[in-house]
């Protein structure tokens, strides 16, 4: 009996055991192993977060350069970005943030605001910190002054075409002295001299930043103001932007074709001429089997003069630039900033063009990253840098709500659908103002 | 007069180890769903701060807004839609299947294991494959019948379309049950029926559905509420700027898009507390119905 006994005391206290490891476990589960490994002093490792699954390999090998210097290892795990800021979010309410992380321009604000960021001014007072984007390092700087991360890098769009598919419709090739016009002529020409189900652009409307938003601003209107208080999507410029996006789409790859198979695969597959695209991406194509068909082209511009020459403010290309930032509750600071601060030096940031992942967060280099493709041209995305205007990627303090929301039905999402019809598309960029106005309002 | 009785040394020792049993289970309860619950109900009055910070009061206020947007009916509406195709076609189809399968046939268990095979993939694999065999240009569905159908981004089929993925995807557990249910009937009324001259049809009715009526009921209460908490399947199949994602997205789609895509879990907890509500409204009226339709022996 008393044999029994125990052994279910035993058996409760294993059951009891077993659930309160399970409740740690998940616990630790995200956090770092900074902690574990705390007490070999000087080694240790820390753990990256990143969401693009492409660079990973580069950026794993620039940490291990550093890894080579300060002897501390570097672990980077990929969260793909619609999971990422979900995770982030709720690692950073339950203080189980990765030691290091990139950081966006949508969400920067709130998590600075809020000190979940470690705080790097201390730590970067020896960098050089004007050689950096401005735009891009003011992203990741509190209105206090206090600095939460450092430029990673810089993007910037271009138009990517397939020659077979202009040669297919006997179509000249777009040159840096295309309008939009222009553009709406050759998509038009290649939808119609091509099979049904080919079309002369496709354009991605849930990705604004490489789509829609550069017409906006090409025509003279914005999303959101410098002083982030009000928006000029319903201006005429913005309106007029909009509805050079409608006349495109109306011989685009219907959206409805684009919800199911995205734009990179409908051009990789030779289903459209035309996308635009960031310079993130130019690896995906750099790559791709028919990569020898491809080509790149400086974004057209707007001829709102009628002069017949692109003015600097008339070719519009939306920049935005990756912070790497810290989490305030890192075990290991000093390394953590040390880290970001090599990433952002101007060695790895060239190691970086060079291995072709991304352009430098410096405007000094961009040398290597045109030369890291051999065989494809990619100057198009530095050539809008000297003739044309970069606009930092428009945002509010919590800009993920209009954001969404503007694409959803009773936005954008009705003009897109219906685009053959002006006054919807008029009615949208109405509606669109008035849900950013409101969302401002509620920040 | 009750009397309180006295416990024994006796008793009083058996009632400790008794709670010492169960208290596991009752701490995980109380951890891992009774507090998360009360929460969501205190935050569903609040206007929550970011990282779950300085949450304010504001009474009512989530539940107006919840309340007065018409994407909350909407989404209601479609969850309801949704429900209605997979709980009868999920149930009728199994039942059959289940009818079939039940006699020991040569292969009965290869079959058996090929309609559970859903059961045990895991759902974001299953609505992965789901997709591609949508996918309007290069789908395998519209290749075989040389159609142009956009199954998932047609308004007016697109729920549909992701409710037969939830039949498919149900039919293997719910066949289980029925077997388990029918193996329970006595093999002697269908003896006595056959003596009697009734056909196979006759029995399946007369015999098999009323006294399998319990496993039926409880089939049908249980895959209700799943059926109206369902999320995956539209998170996995439609991305966001999917055109019919408004007549398609379910409560707990939306709940999420508010919560965990904007951060605004006031709100959201105040969207899941009216789905709550509904679903207490909806079992109460099928526990009225239970005592009229199903039979127990």
């Amino acid at each position: 009996m008393k044999m029994r006994k125990l052994m279910a005391a035993g058996l409760c206290v294993m059951m009891a055991a077993g659930l309160t490891a399970c409740g740690g476990g998940s616990k630790d589960g995200g956090s770092s192993d900074a902690g574990a490994s705390k007490g070999e002093a000087g080694s240790g490792s820390l753990t990256i977060n990143i969401w693009d699954a492409n660079q990973q390999a580069g950026i794993q090998e620039i940490c291990d350069d550093w890894t080579a210097e300060s002897g501390t290892k570097v672990k980077v795990e990929v969260i793909d970005w619609d999971n990422y800021w979900t995770l982030l979010e709720s690692a950073a309410s339950g203080g189980t943030l990765a030691d290091v992380f990139w950081m966006h321009s949508d969400y920067a604000q709130i998590y600075m605001e809020n000190d979940i960021l470690l705080d790097l001014t201390d730590y970067v007072k020896d960098v050089d910190l004007d050689q950096y984007y401005e735009d891009i390092l003011a992203i990741y700087t509190r209105d206090d002054g206090k600095i939460y991360g450092l430029p990673k890098d810089h993007d910037t769009i271009a138009l990517l075409y397939n020659k077979t598919l202009f040669d297919e419709a006997g179509v000249e090739y777009p040159t840096a002295e295309w309008t939009y016009e222009d553009m709406y002529e050759a998509a038009k020409a290649i939808t119609e001299n091509t099979p049904d189900d080919t079309y002369g652009y496709a354009i991605n409307t849930s990705n604004d930043q490489d789509s829609w938003y550069n017409f906006i601003y090409a025509y003279g209107g914005n999303v959101v103001n410098t002083t982030k208080d009000d928006t000029a999507i319903d201006s005429p410029e913005g309106k007029a932007g909009m509805e050079m996006v409608r006349k495109l789409l109306t011989v685009s790859t219907p959206q409805a074709v684009v919800a199911e198979t995205k734009t990179d695969a409908l051009f990789l597959s030779g289903k459209a001429a035309m996308i635009t695209q960031g310079s993130w991406m130019i690896n995906t194509f750099y790559t791709a089997e028919n990569a020898a068909d491809y080509a790149w082209a400086m974004l057209p511009y707007a001829d709102l003069n009628g002069d017949g020459k692109c003015q600097k403010e008339e070719r519009q290309s939306c920049y935005n630039g990756l912070g790497w930032s810290a989490a305030a509750n890192t075990s290991n600071p000093e390394a953590a900033a040390d880290l970001i601060k090599y990433l952002c030096s101007e060695p790895a940031q060239i190691k970086q063009a060079e291995l072709g992942v991304t352009m430098a967060g410096i405007p000094a280099i961009s040398e290597p990253f045109a030369a890291a493709f051999d065989g494809m041209d990619v100057s198009a995305f530095d050539q809008i840098e000297a003739e044309g205007t970069l606009y930092a990627r428009p945002g509010t303090r919590n800009s993920g709500v209009w954001n969404n929301a503007m694409k959803q039905a009773g936005g954008f999402l009705d003009a897109w659908q219906n685009p053959e019809d002006p006054a919807v598309m008029e009615q949208a960029c109405d509606n669109v103002a008035k849900m950013i106005r409101d969302a401002i309002a509620a920040e | 007069m009750k009397q309180k009785r006295k416990m024994t040394a006796a008793a009083k020792n058996e009632a400790l180890w008794s709670y010492l049993f169960v208290a596991p289970t009752i701490i995980g309860l109380i951890i891992l769903n009774f507090y998360p619950a009360i929460n969501t109900v205190y935050q569903s009055f609040c206007k929550t701060g970011d990282f779950g910070k300085g949450n304010t009061f504001v009474g009512l206020a989530n539940y107006q807004t919840v309340v007065s947007a018409a994407e909350t009916w909407q989404s209601l509406w479609n969850t309801v839609k949704y429900a209605l195709i997979e709980v009868p076609f999920g149930v009728v189809i199994a039942l059959v299947l289940a009818v079939f399968l039940k006699n020991k046939l040569k292969g009965t268990s290869v079959f058996r294991t090929i309609f559970f095979l859903p059961m045990v993939c895991a759902p974001a694999a299953v609505a992965m494959v789901w997709r591609w065999l949508y996918n309007q240009q290069f789908g395998l569905i519209n290749n075989i019948f040389h159609t142009k159908v956009a199954w998932i981004s047609d308004p007016k089929i697109a729920w549909i379309s992701v409710a037969v993925i939830g039949v498919w995807s149900i039919i293997g557990y719910n066949m289980v049950l029925f077997i388990s249910g029918l193996q329970e009937i006595p093999g002697d009324y269908y003896e006595a029926a056959e003596i009697d001259g009734a056909t196979g049809i006759r029995q399946f009715f007369n015999i098999t559905v009323p006294l399998l009526s319990p496993t039926t009921f409880f089939i049908v209460q249980t895959r209700v509420i799943g059926a109206l908490t369902i999320f995956d399947l539209m998170f996995m199949v439609m991305d966001r700027t999917n055109v019919a994602l408004n007549k398609v997205q379910s409560v707990v789609y939306l709940f999420y898009q508010y919560t965990f895509t904007q951060g605004n879990k006031g709100y959201g907890a105040a969207l899941v507390m009216v789905l709550v509500l509904f679903i207490m409204l909806v079992t109460v009226i099928m526990q009225a119905c239970e005592k009229k339709f199903v039979f127990y022996n």
